[in-house]
């Protein structure tokens, strides 16, 4: 996977190997999360074979070496270019940022009512469409998908106060 | 001689007016709960399941396997148009079939892979046919030290030693074992590593995991890089599909050594998924030219989708004969059997032979339906990347969501697809590989339990690994293919040198490609 | 436009029903049945069949939706259950392990957290060896097993459940000693048994019935003070009734039965306990109930309200000794 570069680069907002080390660093911290965690169940090796916690002890010990390994060889890679420059950075959250805000809606307010809004902000705020456009393909969608599963698929979604105060479910 | 008889008599049963209509009505449903997010085959299939209730057991399973065959088919359309795999077995075929799609080429993708997975399809069935009874015998052979020999074999054949970076894919693969450690451990009985969490009981979801690295880490590299999908323009004409279908037999090779993967898989315990990365893996491995893979190389969709249904097909048999069901799918069904009446054992094919000829039958015919089915639906579902980006894309997202909601309805999950996506997109850009990451999920806890049951059988002796000819076999091959790309390594390594006296700049590009074995 | 109708319809129900809200308790909204395993397992077998015939008499008003939430050998299903404490519209679908899980495992619940409803059958335990074996009775199995401690292995589904907890049994009663070797799930214990990778296992009659009709595998004692009810013969010569019991046999195991259990909710109000064992009464007595009973040869046995809180109690008190005896009880 190569990303091909601007033509005149950006300003990088985040350098490479900033990314890099902090992507060593959170690999690490997961390894030795799962060593920790391991070690409550006991990592030897006894008659019945391997202890609950043996494999994933070693799995931890071993994320944890080879991070540092990537950890050494992000360092002297040198800066290595941009990871992501501002515009991209921009981009990203302009995406990103709505899909959280999609989450938290969703589990406060059920999926339906959580992608209804989520599509119609997203719509109209980003794609620039005119709101009732944006209104009807939001509220098409969450419709759609209410009819296919709960109604003919019997799948029930995570639904809020609304799906309650209409009395469906 | 007897089998081709008895299959006669099969088709006698099955091809029936009234059973070709359940193929056609199964086959577009399943296509429906394939394509759709959060439905599946299980889903599908439990819902018809007290449908059938009033039927005669084999209407009733002819009804059931094509709702199958199609859900197979739908899973792999999404896995090209949007990169969410709908199945577990359809991973493999995100890795070449969406770059594909992403440059245009979605018909020629989804003709492909439907085409590719009902020759698979069909070789499981053919195999059936022929060797039904010695294939349930020597299934029965298999104990734990086998079972992961087989886990084993298709980690080795997937990904083997060297790369770019070493180090990172030692990390991703190592993560993706320790997710599928999380939750109960059948070996001892207790909880492991989920810190007192009651959303962590049932574990990493696999299925969460591949919906944030692939379907939701790709949309935000997509939107960083402001490409929009370019399939936009691409003209979508049915002339398209025909002149796949012509261009089949330049893939014979393909075709034929991932139909014997697959059905090797699906009569061992190895199942769907892990045929599909084992035959892309090998493929990738035993190309002349090792460059395009991962960027929209034919081979790469075709590989992985015959193995699958190959896979998929010839596991039909040991669930019958052994009453062991392969996947949750299997499960439904077999639940369905007892309920009709019948008990899958090896009694099943003496006891109703009508029943089992005439499913075999069946999957001859529902493949076939399924394949012209799924071809006709191939412009429209193209015509779905015509749609602008900025309404299909956050659409993808809701449906990203949905599927990982619907795995378990946990609320946790939606949290754990988007810490998922995160790490996807940062992955990704740091040359991260995935599909290890996503391959030691699906095998990681089987491969422990295997692992473990053989410890507990031996009394802590790892001597049982080569303690009979069938577990030797198996080991000594994952062995010669985990160690294959370091052999060729220092072979390319000693002609480099050699030759590095009279021409040094030759040495990379040879090193280069002498490591390619490594996956994405 | 039709939900306005509906909700005003409903509005008016409530005002007109106000006065007989004492009355009886109704489901309101589609029920939820909650799969304490995956799909095909036993209890998800039992929860569908339970769905089906509901649905085909129409003994609810509302619809069903199965939810499989097995997780943790079913500790999903059970803190999923917790965690909807006071809502009536869900129903947990298990067997004894929601007792015996606690026990074994720091979960996220209590036994006492959720409200039982009902136990509906129990499903039978054997002692199955390999059709090839040497073996004509329990007797001289056991005694083999005795004469080479930890030369035999047993196969079962999972571990510290309910295969391992008889398996212990056994053990305690006959001094014997097997290497327990714990499986995903009773098919594969069936198979491996069937391969002869394992010695013998402890199957429910319905794990290893097609096994037993190809001779792959032959029962040898049943942990039953009586023998099964006879039904149509499996193989050429043999029916369930002709399997001796574990008793019989000198194996001083008076039974060993595993409950199929229906709970509501944490704080579920009584009167939707009521409802609920009246529904699954009816239940039991249809003709499909009755038809699912035999064909896995469990045995059926209805029990509710007070009936059911003593056998639940007695059953704990039963496996907890087991459990205390092997040390897995976790603090």
């Amino acid at each position: 996977m190569t990303h091909t570069t601007p033509e005149t680069p950006a300003p990088a907002l985040v350098s490479r190997r900033a990314a890099e080390v902090a992507a060593a660093l959170f690999t690490g911290a997961l390894g030795a999360t799962v060593v920790v965690g391991a070690r409550e169940y006991g990592v030897g090796w006894d008659s019945a074979g391997p202890q609950p916690g043996a494999f994933p002890f070693y799995l931890g010990l071993i994320i944890v070496a080879a991070s540092l390994a990537n950890l050494v060889r992000g360092v002297l890679a040198g800066a290595g270019g941009a990871f992501v420059d501002r515009d991209q950075a921009r981009q990203v959250l302009a995406f990103f940022g709505p899909i959280v805000a999609f989450v938290v809606l969703t589990v406060t307010l059920g999926l339906y009512v959580g992608a209804a809004l989520y599509l119609f902000g997203v719509m109209l705020v980003q794609g620039k469409y005119r709101w009732w456009i944006a209104l009807l393909v939001s509220m098409g969608v969450s419709v759609f998908f209410f009819v296919v599963l709960e109604r003919w698929f019997q799948v029930p979604l995570l639904k809020g106060p609304l799906e309650a105060a209409l009395g469906i479910y | 001689m007897e089998n081709l008889n008895s299959l006669m008599h099969g088709f006698g049963v099955a091809a029936t007016g009234f059973h070709l209509m359940l193929m056609v009505v199964g086959v577009l449903l399943g296509i429906l709960v394939g394509v759709l997010p959060g439905l599946g085959a299980p889903n599908g299939v439990s819902l018809l399941l007290p449908l059938t209730f009033s039927m005669d057991p084999v209407s009733a399973i002819i009804l059931l396997t094509s709702m199958y065959w199609g859900a197979l088919f739908g899973g792999s359309t999404t896995s090209i148009l949007f990169n969410i795999p709908g199945e577990p077995s359809s991973v493999a075929t995100t890795f070449d079939g969406y770059p594909m799609a992403k440059q245009g080429r979605a018909t020629e993708a989804l003709s492909l892979a439907f085409l590719s997975a009902g020759f698979g399809a069909l070789a499981g069935v053919v195999l059936i046919t022929i060797l039904s009874t010695w294939v349930a015998k020597f299934a029965l052979r298999f104990s734990s030290p086998e079972y992961f020999a087989v886990y084993f074999l298709a980690f080795a054949s997937f990904v083997g030693l060297g790369g770019a970076s070493p180090f990172k894919t030692i990390v991703s693969m190592m993560l993706g074992f320790a997710f599928a450690t999380v939750g109960m451990d059948t070996i001892s009985g207790s909880l492991r590593l989920t810190f007192g969490f009651s959303e962590l009981l049932n574990g990493v979801s696999f299925l969460v995991a591949v919906i944030g690295l692939f379907g939701i880490g790709e949309l935000i590299l997509t939107m960083e890089e402001g490409l929009r999908f370019e399939g936009i323009r691409a003209r979508i004409s049915p002339r398209d599909v025909f002149a796949t279908i012509a261009s089949m037999p330049r893939y014979w090779v393909s075709l034929l050594r991932s139909s014997l993967i697959g059905c090797w898989m699906g009569i061992t315990p190895g199942g769907p998924t892990a045929a599909s990365f084992m035959s892309y893996g090998l493929a990738k491995r035993f190309a002349r030219n090792k460059e395009g893979f991962g960027k929209g190389r034919p081979e790469g969709v075709v590989c992985p989708e015959t193995a699958d249904h190959a896979a998929g097909t010839s596991a039909i048999l040991p669930m019958l004969a052994l009453g062991v069901p392969g996947s949750a799918t299997a499960a439904v069904m077999m639940g369905g059997l007892m309920i009709w009446g019948l008990n899958p054992g090896p009694m099943l094919f003496i006891d109703k032979p009508d029943f089992v000829w005439g499913l075999v039958a069946s999957m001859y015919l529902g493949n076939v339906v399924a394949v012209v089915l799924v071809l006709a639906t191939v412009p429209f579902f193209a015509a779905i990347l015509r749609i602008p980006f900025a309404i299909i894309g956050p659409v993808i997202v809701v449906v990203c969501f949905i599927g990982a909601y619907t795995v378990s309805s946990a609320t946790f999950d939606l949290w754990l697809a988007l810490a998922f996506g995160l790490v996807g997109y940062v992955f990704k850009k740091l040359d991260y590989p995935i599909a290890p990451l996503v391959l030691a999920m699906v095998l990681g806890d089987k491969a422990e339990d295997a692992f473990r049951q053989s410890m507990i059988m031996s009394r802590g002796s790892l001597a049982i690994f080569w303690s009979n000819p069938l577990v030797t076999g198996l080991t000594a091959l994952a062995l010669t293919l985990l160690l294959w790309p370091v052999v060729g390594f220092a072979r390319e390594w000693v002609r480099a040198s050699r030759a590095s006296a009279l021409r040094p700049l030759s040495v990379r590009g040879a090193a280069d490609e002498a490591t390619g074995g490594l996956s994405r | 436009m039709k939900r306005i109708t509906a909700l005003a319809l409903a509005l008016a129900a409530t005002v007109a029903s106000a006065p007989l809200a004492q009355a009886a308790w109704q489901p309101s909204k589609p029920i939820e049945f909650v799969v304490t395993s995956g799909p095909g397992g036993g209890t998800d077998t039992f929860a569908r069949v339970v769905q089906s015939i509901i649905t085909k008499h129409k003994l609810v008003e509302q619809p069903i939706v199965v939810t499989n939430k097995g997780g943790g050998s079913g500790a999903e299903g059970y803190v999923y259950g917790k965690a909807s404490a006071g809502d009536p519209h869900k129903v947990i679908f298990g067997t004894n392990n929601e007792y015996l899980l606690p026990l074994v495992a720091k979960l996220a619940f209590k036994p006492d957290d959720l409200t039982p409803v009902a136990a509906m059958a129990m499903d039978e335990f054997l002692i199955w060896v390999n059709g090839a074996a040497p073996y004509a009775d329990a007797k001289s199995y056991l005694e083999a097993v005795k004469a080479k401690p930890e030369g035999f292995k047993m196969g079962g589904s999972q571990s510290k459940d309910t295969d391992e907890t008889l398996t212990k049994l056994i053990e305690g009663a006959t001094g014997a000693k097997f290497i327990y070797v714990p499986f995903k799930g009773g098919g594969e214990a069936a198979v491996q048994l069937a391969g002869a990778h394992v010695d013998s296992n402890t199957n429910n009659p319905n794990e290893n019935i097609g096994q037993w009709k190809a001779g792959l595998v032959k029962p040898l004692c049943v942990f039953s003070p009586e023998r099964l009810p006879a039904g149509a013969k499996v193989t050429a010569d043999k029916g369930w009734s002709d399997i001796p019991t574990c008793k019989e046999q000198g194996v001083p195991i008076d039974q060993f039965q595993m409950p199929r259990t229906v709970w509501l909710t944490p704080k579920a109000p009584d009167d939707a306990v009521t409802y609920y064992a009246d529904v699954l009464a009816k239940v039991k007595d249809t003709p499909e109930w009755k038809e699912y009973i035999e064909r896995t040869s469990q045995t059926s046995r209805f029990l509710s309200g007070k009936d059911l809180k003593t056998f639940i109690a007695s059953d704990e008190e039963k496996n907890r000794k087991v459990f205390e005896k092997e040390g897995w009880v976790v603090k």
